[in-house]
């Protein structure tokens, strides 16, 4: 104990290409975290590794005595706390637990003048390394965090033992790799998922997708993010068409004059006391449904949606939500009514709420919504007039809209005439109620990148069966739901009156070029597309990083539960406590077996052959009742055997000779062959006699 | 070769009765090249060892009875004036045989015995300032009594390493001591059988050098080594923790160990070492160097014996 803790506090100094190496080591673990570090801190970080990178070359190319001072860095570490402090308001509680974490990671490496000063800042840089897979899992990137970790262990051998060459370096390395590999994989297959007895604290600034109010101009930001949003798997069943694959998220019923906004709490009042269950008739496509994490409930489904899983609630809009917001990759199974019309009959209050409009917030819009309901007798007609103005006047459908003041719809409607679906999808609602009948917005997600790993685009045609669908952030959309007599809620999307070939087959080439001259990813999808072996490879890669979501990070503690319900029958508690109980054993006897069967290994394949049948003979010996010391020598040995068991005597005593000549004699290679087989021959013989 | 061996044998074990294995282990020691201590009490059988040994082996012998008031001279040898030839004319002493028994050892002062010590390890004496060069093969028996006798000076740890063995005779069993009251033995007077030549000698102690020791042997001695130095031994214990109460051997006691061991496999008719060789040297060899001074040899678990126990013999140095 006394030894460890001297040479955990005996002083540590590295040298020039150590140096530098740890520095890059520390670059790569902070880059890894780098997307979710404002820029500031950022700013801060490469200031720091400047800064270090200078100390390493005062020190070393020119003799100086390149030390910072305490004080110094003392404030500055305040400096950089109190800036944290102060932006944790905004970045919310885990952003700046991480901007203190690399901050911390950056400062440790200017104060290395022990052992454990090098220790802390390793542990450091694997927990930045473990920290960063809270935002990002998916396949490439822990591919790339592997690496990573593969640096970090890398210079720590180094700097422990510089004398092995690389080989043997890599080659240590990659056993230790391959035994926590096997460990890792029993452990995530049996070992029991507690609930963590914290959450990960979300912030406000996490929340990816949909939000629950819409204003025109809010979706356009999704439609430049080309992050995934879900999968969803038909389990081979036919895929509907590129048209029908509106997933809807929420509708939004109020609108202030601004924005539209969930009639949540209403529904709230009316509705909790009993579980929503809709009517459903018709055949049902049943599909899984992999959503990456939004730090929000919503869930998507196809027209009405139904789960039987107990942690989906379904609305009364026909919306599914989860009870817990979804902070990690979640995977729900649902089923979907596609010809089932939604809500025959509504009530009044629903009815009244999606009538109303705010007076005088867009006096044109409501004046043209009068004459169109004094025009048209039929809804439908009503509905049919206004989507005839989409498409006759010069309305077009742009990433890139002109700013509204105010929001206003009427600007919009009747002089800018350019915007996405919102915009449409506000204007048309308005319209429609102003014309007096019941709308309201629907906003989801609208088709998908179908992947089966063949180059084939999801068309309207061609029928597909197997693969999977990928819906990215940027086919987010929005919609209307006018309710009328005898249909229901009817979807129509005055988006497809302006841009048809959005909605019937995905973004169009030139869509596609705006989106990549506004965002700045370095993923340009607009030339993916265009090259078609990079897409292929690209959706390779996104067939693979789909499996990868699937199996791996979808292996959820229900999963797991089922895998061991599998295993060990019905769930009784008893048996799933002696799984936990049972796989925790497994898991102390496996660490400890494992250190003792390398030792074995590697002992054993020293050995040689006549050492071994020598060994195992010996120990059949024992078996039999003789008690030989570690010290007796084989011809002792021998004697014991003769005094023992006497019906063994000239055998043994003839095994004996043999194996002392071959363990002691000098004997050429073609000798030692001979007497090898002979002693082989001898041990079959001896083994038969016991 | 192997039958002169033989005989040698046969011819003392007839002379020292009922001690088989000490005459062997002495005969070992001298084709070894190595000098042989015999400690014991008084009327043991010493003398009739030594003087044995040197008879068969058709060697010059001379004995010397170390006395308080011997001098180096005594067995070195001394230069006298010759008054006929008006010179300085050498005496040879004693030492200048090829068996020289050193009766009682420890009964002369040190500066005697480090005379003695010095010629044994050299293998030549130095006399007003000529070196003579000692007669081939060269063997001491030094013979000693107990040391807590009266009037004995302890040999320093420094020479007692330079015999390569120490045995004791100790007391002859019943049906040899009946053989020796009644005279069986030969009479001491009677002649010996010469049986061997010096030539002869002289050749077997080049054999016995070609005698293979595997690796395995060389990994027994080290290990054995080890564990005087008081290196921890896995799986061993002892009362006393890991560590056995000695002196450390030396590389030498380790190359001492090597050579009779050799020579024991060679007594044995083998051009081999087996570990029993080494087993069965271990004692003699070893224990006077590892006994810790004035400390009591134990009788039935000397440490010699203990530090055999801590070593697999199959895997010795694991």
């Amino acid at each position: 104990m006394f030894n460890t803790a001297r040479k955990i506090n005996s002083p540590f100094a590295l040298s020039y290409q150590n140096s530098w190496l740890l520095w890059f080591c520390q670059l790569m673990n902070i880059s890894s975290l780098a997307l979710e570090i404002s820029t500031w801190m950022l700013a801060i970080l490469a200031l720091c590794l400047c800064w270090q990178a200078l100390l390493i070359n005062l020190k070393f190319n020119s003799n100086k005595l390149a030390k910072v001072s305490p004080v110094l860095l003392t404030l500055f570490a305040i400096g950089g706390c109190i800036a944290i402090a102060i932006t944790a308001a905004n970045l919310g509680v885990l952003i700046s637990m991480v901007h203190l974490l690399t901050f911390a990671y950056v400062l440790k490496a200017f104060e290395i003048k022990r052992r454990k000063d090098f220790y802390q800042l390793l542990l450091l840089g694997l927990f930045l390394l473990a920290a960063a897979l809270i935002f990002k899992q998916n396949l490439i990137f822990s591919f790339m965090l592997i690496l990573v970790l593969v640096l970090n262990l890398m210079v720590l051998m180094l700097i422990f033992s510089p004398s092995k060459s690389l080989p043997s370096m890599a080659k240590t390395i990659s056993i230790l790799l391959i035994q926590s590999t096997v460990l890792a994989v029993v452990l995530f297959i049996v070992f029991p998922r507690l609930s963590p007895f914290w959450q990960v604290p979300s912030a406000k600034s996490a929340q990816t997708g949909l939000s629950d109010e819409v204003s025109p101009g809010d979706i356009a930001n999704l439609a430049l993010s080309n992050d995934l949003a879900f999968r969803v798997d038909f389990k081979g069943g036919q895929i509907p068409n590129y048209s029908k694959l509106y997933w809807r998220a929420m509708t939004l019923e109020l609108y202030d004059g601004r924005k539209w906004t969930r009639a949540n709490n209403i529904y709230r009042k009316a509705k909790e006391t009993k579980p929503f269950k809709p009517e459903t008739s018709g055949q049902a496509i049943n599909y899984d449904i992999i959503v990456e994490p939004s730090f929000q409930s919503w869930l998507y489904g196809l027209a009405i949606a139904q789960s039987t899983d107990i942690q989906i609630k379904n609305s009364s809009d026909y919306t599914i939500q989860t009870r817990n917001i979804i902070s990690q990759i979640s995977h729900y199974e649902i089923n979907s009514y596609l010809n089932t019309s939604l809500d025959l009959s509504i009530d009044d209050i629903t009815k009244k709420r999606n009538l109303s409009i705010v007076q005088g917030s867009n006096p044109k819009l409501e004046r043209l919504g009068r004459e169109l309901k004094s025009k048209y007798v039929s809804p439908q007609e009503r509905s049919n007039a206004i989507l005839a103005m989409f498409r006759a006047e010069q309305y077009f459908y742009t990433l890139k809209p002109p700013l509204l003041t105010n929001n206003s719809l009427d600007q919009f409607f009747f002089n800018t005439q350019a915007g996405f679906c919102v915009h449409y999808a506000s204007s048309y609602t308005y319209l429609m109620r102003a014309a007096g009948i019941p709308a309201r917005v629907v906003t989801g997600y609208l088709g998908g990148e179908y992947n089966n790993t063949s180059n084939e685009p999801l068309s309207n045609t061609v029928k597909q069966q197997g693969g999977h669908l990928s819906v990215y952030q940027y086919d987010a959309h929005a919609w209307s739901e006018i309710w009328l007599e005898g249909i229901g809620w009817f979807r129509v999307d005055p988006t497809a009156a302006v841009d048809p070939e959005r909605v019937e087959s995905g973004w169009s080439s030139a869509l596609l070029e705006q989106q990549s001259s506004l965002n700045n990813d370095f993923v340009d999808l607009y030339q993916l597309r265009n090259i078609a072996w990079l897409n292929a490879l690209r959706l390779q890669l996104d067939a693979l990083d789909y499996q990868w979501t699937r199996w791996v990070l979808g292996y959820s503690t229900k999963k797991q539960f089922d895998l061991l319900k599998r295993w060990f029958g019905k769930d009784i508690p008893w048996k799933v406590s002696a799984v936990v109980v049972g796989s925790l054993i497994i898991f102390m006897l496996l660490l400890n077996s494992l250190s003792r069967f390398s030792l074995w290994w590697f002992k054993a394949k020293q050995a040689t052959p006549w050492l071994v049948l020598y060994n195992k003979l010996r120990l059949k010996l024992v078996n039999k009742g003789l008690k030989p010391t570690s010290n007796i020598t084989p011809s002792s040995f021998a004697l014991l055997v003769t005094e023992q068991l006497p019906f063994l005597s000239s055998d043994f005593a003839e095994f004996t000779r043999v194996f002392e000549c071959l363990m002691y004699q000098d004997l050429s290679k073609k000798q030692q062959d001979e007497l090898l087989l002979h002693l082989k021959n001898q041990y079959v013989k001896l083994k038969g006699k016991l | 070769m192997q039958n002169v061996i033989k005989n040698i044998l046969i011819e003392i074990e007839s002379i020292v009765l009922g001690k088989p294995n000490e005459c062997r282990l002495a005969v070992a020691c001298l084709l070894a090249k190595g000098h042989l201590l015999i400690e014991d009490l008084p009327g043991m059988g010493k003398t009739t060892l030594a003087h044995t040994l040197a008879e068969t082996l058709n060697l010059s012998y001379q004995r010397t009875q170390f006395t308080s008031d011997l001098l180096p001279a005594d067995v070195v040898g001394i230069s006298i004036f010759n008054t006929d030839i008006k010179q300085f004319e050498l005496h040879k002493g004693p030492i200048f045989n090829q068996v020289v028994l050193a009766d009682e050892i420890n009964r002369a002062s040190p500066k005697t015995q480090s005379a003695l010590l010095e010629a044994m390890e050299e293998k030549q004496v130095s006399i007003d300032g000529t070196t003579h060069l000692l007669p081939e093969p060269f063997f001491v028996i030094a013979t000693q009594n107990p040391l807590f006798h009266a009037g004995t000076y302890p040999l320093p740890e420094s020479q007692l390493d330079r015999f390569m063995m120490r045995i004791s005779l100790g007391f002859p069993d019943v049906e040899a001591e009946k053989n020796i009251l009644l005279s069986l033995s030969r009479d001491r007077t009677k002649a010996i059988e010469n049986i061997n030549s010096r030539e002869d000698l002289l050749v077997m102690q080049q054999e016995i050098e070609k005698v293979h020791a595997s690796e395995v042997i060389i990994e027994y001695i080290i290990a054995l080594c080890h564990v005087s130095r008081g290196q921890t031994v896995k799986g061993f214990d002892n009362e006393a923790g890991n560590k056995i109460l000695c002196r450390p051997l030396s590389p030498r006691a380790g190359k001492a160990l090597l050579g009779a061991a050799k020579a024991w496999a060679f007594i044995d008719n083998r051009d081999f070492l087996k570990p029993d060789d080494i087993k069965a040297v271990f004692s003699s060899v070893c224990e006077h160097r590892l006994e810790l001074s004035g400390h009591e040899r134990g009788d039935n678990n000397s440490v010699s014996q203990q530090i055999l126990q801590a070593v697999d013999v199959l895997n010795p140095l694991s």
